[in-house]
């Protein structure tokens, strides 16, 4: 191992350990820890059934052979997107 | 949303309904929906289980509390109810490849 790459590893290593002690023994978990959707492409859509914005039940399975269907889950009511 | 309804015209070429989804009432929903003008249906996953099913619940860290609520994520289902098009993150804000999927599933 060259110097320099020594130097720039103890450098890291000492800077990890640095990190690691200040967190606390139980950390939050963090955003990118959310796994994403197992769903792809080819899989049966899960069937459901949720109330529409006047509180009457839309079922997913009911567009079956009639439409093709957007699910465009998003965040939160009055966000972006 | 509004991205939605302003391509609702090519949407309804493709012989394609919208359904956006979210932990919002029905009462939210609804005033967010006048608020943009948005004439599809807004859907209340209020107990979280189709973001479980569809494995897109996330958690957000606000104010050193923790809230599971939607990852943003569009889903193309076809008229066999198959997926045709998963988009996860910041660019599943833009509806223009799901729509694009579904003008070509149509053609099919």
């Amino acid at each position: 191992m060259h110097l320099k790459s020594f130097a720039v590893a103890a450098l890291a290593a000492v800077i990890a350990a640095g990190v690691a002690s200040r967190l606390p023994a139980k950390a939050p978990v963090p955003q990118a820890a959310v796994a994403h959707t197992s769903l792809k492409v080819g899989d049966t859509a899960p069937d459901f059934t949720l109330l529409d914005n006047k509180w009457k039940p839309v079922h997913l399975a009911d567009f079956r052979g009639k439409k093709t269907v957007v699910l465009a889950f998003y965040v939160l009511a009055f966000t972006e997107g | 949303m509004q991205a939605y309804q302003a391509d609702r015209q090519k949407l309804e070429a493709a012989d394609t309904v919208v359904l956006g989804i979210s932990i919002d009432s029905p009462a939210a929903n609804n005033a967010f929906a006048e608020k943009l003008g948005v004439t599809f249906p807004l859907l209340s996953d209020m107990n979280r289980k189709v973001l479980k099913q569809y494995g897109i619940l996330k958690l957000y860290n606000v104010e050193k509390d923790e809230y599971e609520w939607a990852q943003r994520t569009t889903f193309v289902v076809d008229k066999q109810g198959v997926i045709q098009h998963v988009e996860e993150g910041t660019s599943a804000v833009n509806p223009n490849s799901a729509i694009a999927v579904c003008t070509t599933l149509h053609k099919k």
